[in-house]
């Protein structure tokens, strides 16, 4: 074996002379000569080193920065979750509170329905005193003499709210409707969650990663149970709705006055027209000429000032005095004649009202379910990134090319 | 007939590009799957080539220097001649240089590998012009070796302003008026497997939405007049540099290592000038 000193003024390329020995400094000679494999092993080497290197860094960036498990409580249970399955989990929290109203809905469907019919039922109940009333002598001339002082859409109107709405005490079961509504709901809804809470569990309790060093990282914690508990009150909006229940129809329930009016509009709507009509019947032919030439035309319809009222009022008074003997015969067949098809309108005006009432309930239903899914789903996507959140929407471009980008500036500088 | 002979030797003297061309190209277009498994390969390789030719280089100054400043019989001369330590230097430094090559070759749009492959030829058209020019002055035993070094960065250079200049017309994604978070998070590709060179992949693409977003949202934001954005780009995009840069360097690396293997190339005495002309013909 000849030295390297040797073999670098030999020019021994191509015989293997002095590259066995390897315990030369490595001169330059050698390393181009046994270039041949030895480079390469040094570059493979060098190479698997560095790869060890950075995959080391690899794992450890990966560990500390990347932070994969996401720990998330439900129901009490504290379950760690890698990525994928948390994005799972994402999903089906996403899905399942997009479904909540759907079942929130089906829960308070029958209750509401009950406690509708049971607060109704006092209405209904009083149409046919009301109607009694309304088609009584004392009744009957009190219209008239309304019909003839001029106000009567009104003071028909406080008469339906005395005689019927009040009677009845719809206004205070409305109320109490609301607040108990109010009450439903928030257990309704504890129950949503808590079955929602119940079914994640059992769906991803198993895929739970069991470690030990995963408290050594410490993954940021999305704790499902306190965000329902965050987003319940906000769904509830408990102050709204006390004071919805106590000061009136804040959120479109029909209570009190409202209701009258609502009744009045549907069922005797006309009951200036009808009030005439019905007077004009009893009163006969000729006096019916009368009237309709004389005053109460113009007292009910026309504003023309006193003196018209006056004449009006003077011509009515003469008409009846001479009327009174056949006037409760007419009365009856009038009733007979009237009653029903205005019966069926106040119960078509009641039923309106209640489905006023339960679309104002629903409405609130699906306001405090959709409330509850939008809260619990932008909680839940807080914690990871989500690309494609903001995809659709906006009309941006999405090629920017350079040159294309410049010379749009240049355009407005020239 | 006389066509196919030329062919062949053309490909016979300039296979060892196209080889290393294609490897590289095949490797980075492959599926990420396949590109995983033969990362490691192709690294070495890509670390083999760029070490033969920057060793080359570096001995080439080293030889210099040592003429210059020692006496021949000095055995400083043998110890300074560049041994384990020069190796090992330049085998970490063109391993990391593989890195950045093959990691932004991956993310490399389709429609700039034409760029790469023509540089090839022009990097030996250039090199054979500039080997008759250098052969009346260089000594003809070093000729092939300075050839070498004295092409390779202008080619790299070239190489790189062509990168540039497609970069200026090609495609970016849009990101003005996004937050950077968002930017990278919309943007990035995700890669789940693949461990490292996932990884890798994915830092070298977040750093060129970096690289896009500022400029993009500073043009935008701050009016820049067409000059300054130009500039600022050109700055930018010439990062990308690196590129054709560790590039032009494998390309001649492993024509290095080609005339090295069929030729004994290095050695400090006179003895082996006649080989050497053999080598400065071809």
């Amino acid at each position: 074996m000849s030295s390297s000193g040797e073999a670098s003024t030999l020019l021994s390329g191509r015989t293997p002379v002095g590259t066995s020995d390897g315990t030369s400094e490595g001169t330059s000679d050698h390393a181009s000569r046994r270039g041949g494999w030895r480079g390469w092993a040094l570059s493979a080497l060098v190479v698997l080193l560095l790869l060890l290197v950075f995959e080391a860094g690899h794992r450890v960036l990966e560990a500390r920065s990347q932070a994969p498990l996401y720990r998330v409580i439900v129901a009490g249970e504290s379950l760690t979750l890698d990525a994928e399955t948390h994005a799972a989990f994402s999903r089906d929290l996403t899905r399942l509170a997009a479904e909540a109203e759907a079942t929130l809905a089906e829960r308070m469907a029958p209750w509401s329905q009950a406690r509708l019919e049971q607060a109704f039922a006092p209405l209904e109940a009083a149409v046919p005193g009301y109607l009694d009333w309304y088609f009584s002598m004392g009744g009957s001339y009190l219209r008239l003499a309304m019909g003839i002082a001029g106000d009567q859409a009104a003071w028909l109107e406080a008469q339906r709210h005395e005689r019927l709405v009040e009677a009845s005490g719809i206004e205070p079961a409305l109320a109490d409707l609301q607040a108990d509504h109010a009450a439903r709901l928030a257990d309704e809804q504890q129950a949503v969650v808590e079955a929602m809470s119940a079914r994640l569990l059992e769906r991803y309790a198993p895929r739970s990663v069991a470690d030990a060093d995963i408290e050594a990282v410490s993954p940021p914690a999305f704790d499902l149970d306190s965000e329902m508990q965050e987003t319940l009150p906000a769904t509830l909006d408990t102050r709204r709705w006390r004071s919805a229940a106590l000061g009136g129809s804040s959120l479109g329930l029909l209570a009190g006055r409202p209701l009258a009016g609502r009744l009045a509009a549907s069922a005797a709507g006309q009951s200036g027209r009808m009030a005439l009509r019905a007077l004009a019947a009893r009163l006969g032919a000729g006096a019916a000429r009368s009237l309709a030439s004389g005053g109460t035309a113009a007292a009910v319809t026309a504003p023309t000032g006193p003196g018209a009222l006056m004449v009006g009022a003077a011509t009515t008074a003469v008409g009846l005095a001479g009327l009174v003997g056949g006037e409760f015969a007419l009365l009856k067949l009038q009733e007979v004649r009237h009653r029903p098809a205005f019966e069926a309108r106040l119960r078509d005006g009641i039923v309106e009202a209640r489905g006023d009432v339960a679309r104002s309930l629903e409405g609130a239903v699906s306001a405090a379910a959709a409330r509850l899914a939008e809260g619990l789903e932008s909680r839940s996507e807080e914690g990871e990134r989500m690309p494609g959140k903001r995809m659709p929407g906006d009309a941006i471009p999405d090629h920017y090319r350079i040159l294309g980008q410049l010379k749009r500036p240049a355009g407005p500088d020239a | 007939m006389a066509r196919r002979v030329r062919v062949r030797r053309l490909l016979h003297r300039h296979g060892h590009l196209a080889l290393a061309v294609l490897v590289l190209l095949a490797w980075s277009l492959s599926s990420n799957d396949w590109a995983g498994v033969l990362f490691l390969p192709v690294w070495v390789l890509a670390t083999q080539l760029i070490v033969a030719g920057s060793l080359e280089a570096a001995r080439l100054r080293r030889r210099a220097w040592l003429g210059q400043y020692l006496r021949d019989n000095s055995p400083w001369r043998r110890w300074l001649q560049g041994g384990v330590l020069m190796v090992l230097r330049h085998q970490l430094v063109g391993a990391l240089l593989a890195l950045v090559l093959l990691v932004d070759l991956r993310l490399l749009p389709l429609s700039e590998w034409p760029l790469l492959l023509v540089a090839v030829p022009v990097l030996v058209l250039a090199r054979n012009r500039l080997r008759r020019r250098l052969s009346r002055h260089v000594v003809a035993e070093h000729l092939p070796a300075v050839t070498r070094r004295l092409v390779t960065l202008p080619a790299a250079a070239l190489l790189a302003l062509a990168l540039v200049l497609a970069a200026l017309w090609l495609p970016q994604p849009w990101l003005i008026g996004l937050g950077w978070e968002e930017a990278i998070a919309r943007h990035l590709p995700g890669g789940e497997g693949r461990a490292l060179l996932g990884f890798f992949e994915r830092l070298a693409a977040s750093a060129e939405l970096t690289r896009q977003w500022a400029m993009q949202n500073a043009v935008e934001r701050f009016h820049l007049a067409t000059p300054v954005a130009m500039l600022g780009w050109l700055v930018l995009l010439l990062t990308q540099g690196a590129v054709a840069w560790a590039y032009v360097r494998l390309l001649v690396g492993a024509e290095a290592l080609r005339r090295e293997g069929r030729v004994p190339l290095t050695v400090p005495s006179g003895d082996g000038a006649p080989a050497r002309d053999r080598q400065a013909g071809s």
